[in-house]
């Protein structure tokens, strides 16, 4: 010994090297890393928790690791800390949750561990980024059919209706965003817990994407017949006249859309023509012709859907009498638009082409 | 089936060596048309399992019964093998006895198992034990193995290390900083590429989403189209099955105008001429005096001529009791003046007829006729109560002529 500590050693000293970043808990090597993070969460001690959590978070985003937790058991263990009394530990665990519902094999886990039900009671949680996290997580699995489904068995809707009234901008898009998907579903909630009222107010909004999501959730929530009576009554028309000049064109293309879906029916029809919106499509459908190619440069996609789903609108309101003597304007346009655009973009506008020039 | 009947004339050796088997040509039996069903044929089992079957040969050919070089066992060597196998067993026997023994032991003792070795030794079932305790120290951290230091040779030197010539720091921290920045830039990388795929989804999927809306509102404008199409098709019909209706229901009424017209024309004089017969229509006055006053006027009448008449009979009565009275005298006279003339003619003529008168007037009111007197001649004697008896309010018809009559007759 006396020896050994006289003579030079390569090692510098024998305590363990240093814990460079203390807020992430120290990865095991390979297929142990997430079995001892999964007994880490378990821990009773509250940093252990946060910093599997933590590292987590970052490991999380490798689609393989994603299955391997799952394997592990994972989820049994998070919707544990989902009702944790630490802020944080509760934020970071619908944050792993979000991570995870990225990926179709997290979303089937949340919708088989029942883990809606207990993120949802984080849309009251007095942690902000906790309620972020859980809206996205609620947004990323109501991607699909069975989460929608999920979702709406679990009676969320109303709750987010609420939402929509009191949260900050940000989580508003992502609750638009969720009842966009779930409307997909089923409307009939929605329309009862009066989330068409709520929408036409949210048109106002002074934010762009905002408004185009309400747009378009008045798109979803009108499919059904009901809707489009509501739409009616509470006369959220006018005000989506009024946006098919909006400076944003998602917002126009949305509240196309929107008005697409209402003028289905008689009254959407009538009332429509009324408020002006003949003369405000015909516009839009004019103005971006002009625009096309400046708009073309910043993105087809969004361009071509203002105007499939202008023409779509146009076609609905032509088949009102009055409407149709209006359109009958706009008829070489729309041959032009048949002739260069896409396949889709024929089809539709021919079809309003031969509604415009229908006789009797 | 046919390899069970042959089974019959098959030959069992009773040697247990091979099975052999040997048979006459034949004919098989006449195959049944159809098959019985109640077994009815007694006969060996048609067949059988072939595992259990002699004649199938099972497992290796090779390992089994080697063929003896004859066919009969050597009668020799069999009886050689039972001498040996009975010596075997007499030898057996034979140390079995010539074992030394102890003697039987006296009628009522038993023999037991007693030591007879130089040292005594305790025999027991148990085999001893002694308990000792030992604890293990508590598991210790190993401590980190020490470095083998190979055992020093040579000589040792010195030498003069400048500072940085040893350790340069920005070469020692580089691989360390490599690691690092590589695995923070893989880490960042991950999650950009997660996050665009993610965005690459979303815009297929909207994209995709624009489509099914479009297809959506046009197959809903489709139905809302034929729905309205339907209700105006509907509305038509009900337009026309209305006025079909209505032209209907006009030519029915102008047929019932027309038959009610002819109806009634007959209907009126006939409703009159009834009414008329029933006696609805008539004159009050004319009725007042037929029904009220007539009959009180009869009634009137008829007491007035019931009145005339008592006086009448009154009058006859007063009549016949002097023209009686007046005959009664005049007889008298008459027989007086008969006697006269036979005596006294002239004396007696005119007084008795100048006191009859005054008899007369006497008679007339002091005597009334009796009712029992009343001749046969008289026929009013019974109707006189009569028609005094008749209350006013008798039929007038009925009295009128009954007055006439009773005022006829006395005349």
């Amino acid at each position: 010994m006396e020896l050994l500590s006289r003579m030079a050693t390569t090692r510098i000293t024998t305590a363990l090297p240093p814990n460079i970043d203390i807020t992430k808990a120290e990865l095991a090597y390979g297929e142990h890393m997430l079995p001892k993070l999964n007994r880490q969460l378990q821990d009773d001690t509250l940093i252990t928790r946060q910093r599997a959590l933590n590292a987590l978070c970052d490991v999380l985003h490798n689609p393989e690791h994603v299955s391997a937790a799952l394997k592990v058991g994972m989820a049994k263990s998070l919707k544990k800390l989902l009702g944790d009394s630490d802020g944080t530990v509760r934020w970071k665990a619908t944050e792993v949750l979000f991570i995870c519902s990225n990926h179709a094999i997290g979303r089937d886990a949340i919708l088989e561990f029942d883990l809606i039900q207990p993120i949802s009671a984080l849309f009251d949680d007095q942690h902000e980024d906790a309620r972020l996290m859980s809206h996205r997580a609620v947004e990323s699995v109501s991607h699909t059919v069975n989460g929608a489904q999920g979702i709406v068995d679990a009676n969320l809707i109303k709750k987010l209706v609420e939402k929509l009234k009191t949260e900050t901008d940000e989580i508003k898009q992502l609750v638009l965003d969720t009842l966009h998907y779930c409307m997909k579903v089923d409307t009939s909630q929605a329309l009862a817990a009066e989330a068409m009222e709520v929408f036409t107010l949210l048109l106002g909004h002074k934010m762009w994407e905002i408004r185009g999501k309400a747009a378009r959730d008045i798109m979803d929530i009108s499919f059904p017949l009901e809707g489009k009576k509501k739409a009616v009554k509470v006369r959220c028309i006018p005000v989506l006249v009024k946006l098919l000049a909006d400076p944003n064109f998602h917002v126009r293309a949305q509240s196309a859309g929107a008005l697409m879906s209402i003028a289905i029916t008689t009254e959407g029809k009538q009332e429509s023509i009324r408020e002006g919106a003949v003369e405000a499509l015909i516009a839009l459908l004019q103005a971006d012709e002009t625009t096309d190619v400046r708009l073309n440069v910043i993105k087809v996609n969004s361009l071509s859907n203002v105007r499939l789903l202008t023409v779509k609108a146009i076609t609905m309101l032509a088949e009102a009498p009055s409407g149709r003597e209006k359109l009958a304007q706009v008829v070489p346009t729309l041959q032009s638009i048949a002739n260069t655009g896409g396949p889709m973009m024929k089809k539709v506008a021919t079809t309003a082409i031969k509604v415009i020039t229908w006789k009797p | 089936m046919y390899l069970g009947m042959a089974a019959t004339a098959a030959k069992m050796p009773d040697q247990g060596g091979t099975y052999t088997f040997q048979s006459k040509p034949h004919e098989g039996p006449p195959a049944m048309k159809f098959r019985d069903p109640y077994q009815t044929t007694n006969g060996p089992a048609l067949y059988g399992n072939i595992m259990y079957d002699r004649r199938i040969v099972r497992g290796n050919t090779y390992a089994q019964h080697v063929l003896p070089a004859t066919v009969q066992p050597d009668p020799i060597e069999v009886q050689r093998q039972a001498e040996a196998r009975r010596r075997i067993l007499a030898r057996k026997r034979a140390t079995d006895q010539l074992r030394p023994r102890s003697a039987e032991p006296v009628e009522g003792r038993k023999h037991i198992d007693v030591q007879t070795e130089l040292y005594l030794e305790e025999i027991k079932d148990r085999v001893e034990e002694a308990d000792v305790e030992c604890q293990t120290d508590a598991f210790l951290d190993r401590p980190p193995t020490p470095l083998f230091v190979p055992a020093k040779t040579g000589v040792d030197n010195t030498t003069q290390i400048l500072d940085g010539e040893l350790f340069d720091f920005d070469i020692e921290v580089k691989p360390i900083l490599e690691v690092l920045v590589g695995k923070t830039i893989e880490q960042a990388l991950m999650e950009v590429m997660e996050e665009e795929e993610l965005a690459n989804l979303r815009a297929q999927q909207r994209q995709f989403e624009e489509l099914r809306h479009a297809e959506l509102v046009e197959t809903q404008r489709l139905e809302e189209q034929e729905r309205r199409h339907c209700e105006e098709k509907q509305r038509r019909m009900a337009q026309q099955r209305e006025v079909l209706a209505i032209e209907a229901e006009t030519a029915r009424k102008i047929a019932a105008r027309a038959f009610a017209q002819n109806y009634l024309s007959d209907l009126v004089p006939s409703v009159f001429g009834a009414l008329s017969e029933n006696g609805y229509f008539y004159d009050p006055v004319a009725k007042d005096v037929e029904g009220n006053f007539v009959p009180w006027l009869l009634s009137r009448v008829k007491e007035n001529m019931g009145h005339v008449l008592l006086s009448r009979v009154m009058v006859d009565e007063l009549i016949r009791a002097v023209c009686d009275k007046r005959h009664d005298q005049a007889k008298k006279m008459k027989q007086e003046t008969r006697a006269r003339s036979r005596g006294d003619t002239e004396a007696a003529g005119p007084a008795p007829a100048a006191a009859a008168p005054i008899q007369l007037a006497d008679s007339a009111v002091s005597v009334p006729p009796p009712p029992s007197s009343a001749s046969p001649v008289d026929p009013l004697g019974p109707s006189i109560p009569n028609i005094e008896t008749t209350p006013a309010t008798d039929n007038t018809s009925a009295d009128i002529p009954s007055i006439v009559e009773s005022s006829d007759i006395p005349q």
